[in-house]
């Protein structure tokens, strides 16, 4: 049975067939998000062999729990992200997150504002951008940094030179703010 | 400690999803997703709200031997429930004993007539949940300690006969655990797979599965002694 099964939307079914144990459809899954979801690891990780590492990682905890994933509950893009994103967070936190903060290449795009037209190439993103641009400066670059580059509280609180007891507060009301905006 | 107040619950799954939380925090909550369906439901609507971010990410092609190196690693010890069951009982894999023994015990305290065929559904942690046997036209579904269906959410059962394109209902699974059902269009047969999945109330709306695979075994023959 042939098939066109380039749109993302067939990630969905891929991810059943990967549930009955389906190893070409895990090939299938890898092929069309490999790129993407390795960029994402080595957003993290700005290391493509930690990246790698954590992306094999990843599709082992993909393979294991593809019967987990629920379309009611969300796209298959962002589970998979969200796996790769802990698989690389997990990483980060193992090596005790020494990733320096001060590495020129973090968080310049993502802090630009233009950058957050990239996020809106969806009607769920058009709104996030929307809501994360109605949060103070500072809270939102939290976000993002943290969210985009795995940095902890204490590394947010470095580059943007603000106390660590702040820089909580400060995330946890943007995300408060983020979910009223969102609802 | 994953708190019980929902404004905590829902402050803790966002931080979660954000990453800062620290490695014995997110650690702990990775485990409590596993076994709290409304912390996972939580947790994932904070995925979905962030999703767009991903794309601050520029995409990179992995290095090119990462493919193989992930199939060798799925290679030794298949992690696949779904794969293990394949292979009926043949194969020697360290869960499968356990399942037996367990099984071995079950037959022995219900001298029940030996079915035709079974299998044992397991969770994805490969604790035995369900034991499906076959006898006759008949295919009977007991619960092995099964935790319950979220209350908004019904467990529909299935079977897809070797070949077959689609897998047929066997109904909707009632809260005792306990089913049997004579299906008219299928004969229960060695190398079915029965899956069990995540409905919304009252079953799948569209006749196939809709919900994520909870659980999932194939049938083979029963041991006759």
């Amino acid at each position: 049975m042939l098939r066109r099964m380039d749109a993302a939307t067939d990630l969905g079914p891929l991810l059943a067939a990967v549930a009955h144990g389906d190893r070409a459809a895990l090939r299938a899954v890898y092929e069309r998000q490999a790129a993407r979801l390795f960029g994402v690891a080595n957003a993290i990780l700005r290391d493509r062999d930690a990246a790698a590492d954590a992306l094999q990682d990843a599709f082992l905890r993909i393979a294991r729990r593809a019967g987990q994933y629920d379309p009611a509950r969300g796209p298959a893009e962002a589970w998979l992200a969200a796996i790769v994103r802990h698989a690389a967070l997990d990483a980060v936190r193992a090596r005790g997150r020494e990733i320096p903060t001060d590495d020129p290449a973090l968080g310049d795009q993502p802090v630009e504002a233009d950058a957050l037209e990239r996020v809106a190439a969806s009607a769920e993103g058009r709104r996030l951008r929307d809501c994360l641009a109605a949060l103070e400066e500072k809270n939102r670059t939290g976000i993002v940094l943290a969210f985009v580059h795995g940095l902890s509280h204490a590394q947010v609180a470095a580059r943007l030179d603000l106390p660590l007891g702040t820089v909580k507060a400060w995330i946890r009301r943007g995300l408060l703010r983020l979910r009223e905006c969102l609802a | 400690m994953i708190p019980a107040d929902p404004e905590a619950r829902d402050a803790l799954a966002a931080e979660y999803a954000l990453g800062t939380l620290e490695a014995r925090e997110a650690a702990e909550v990775a485990r409590a997703v596993e076994r709290d369906p409304d912390l996972a439901a939580t947790v994932a609507r904070w995925e979905a709200r962030f999703a767009p971010l991903t794309a601050l990410a520029t995409p990179e092609a992995p290095p090119p031997d990462l493919w193989s190196r992930i199939e060798g690693a799925l290679d030794p010890a298949p992690r696949v429930v779904a794969r293990r069951w394949l292979d009926g009982w043949k194969l020697g894999a360290f869960g499968a004993t356990a399942v037996a023994a367990g099984l071995a015990a079950f037959l022995l305290l219900r001298p029940a007539p030996q079915p035709q065929f079974m299998t044992v559904l397991l969770t994805d942690r490969e604790q035995p949940a369900w034991l499906v046997q076959a006898e006759g036209g008949d295919i009977r579904l007991s619960s092995l300690n099964t935790r319950p269906a979220p209350p908004d959410r019904a467990l529909q059962l299935w079977a897809l006969p070797q070949g077959a394109a689609a897998p047929t209902s066997l109904g909707l699974i009632p809260h005792d655990g306990r089913l049997t059902v004579r299906p008219t269009t299928i004969r229960p047969s060695p190398g079915m797979l029965i899956e069990i999945t995540l409905e919304p109330p009252g079953g799948s709306p569209t006749g196939r599965p809709t919900g994520p695979v909870q659980f999932i075994g194939r049938l083979a023959p029963a041991i006759r002694s």
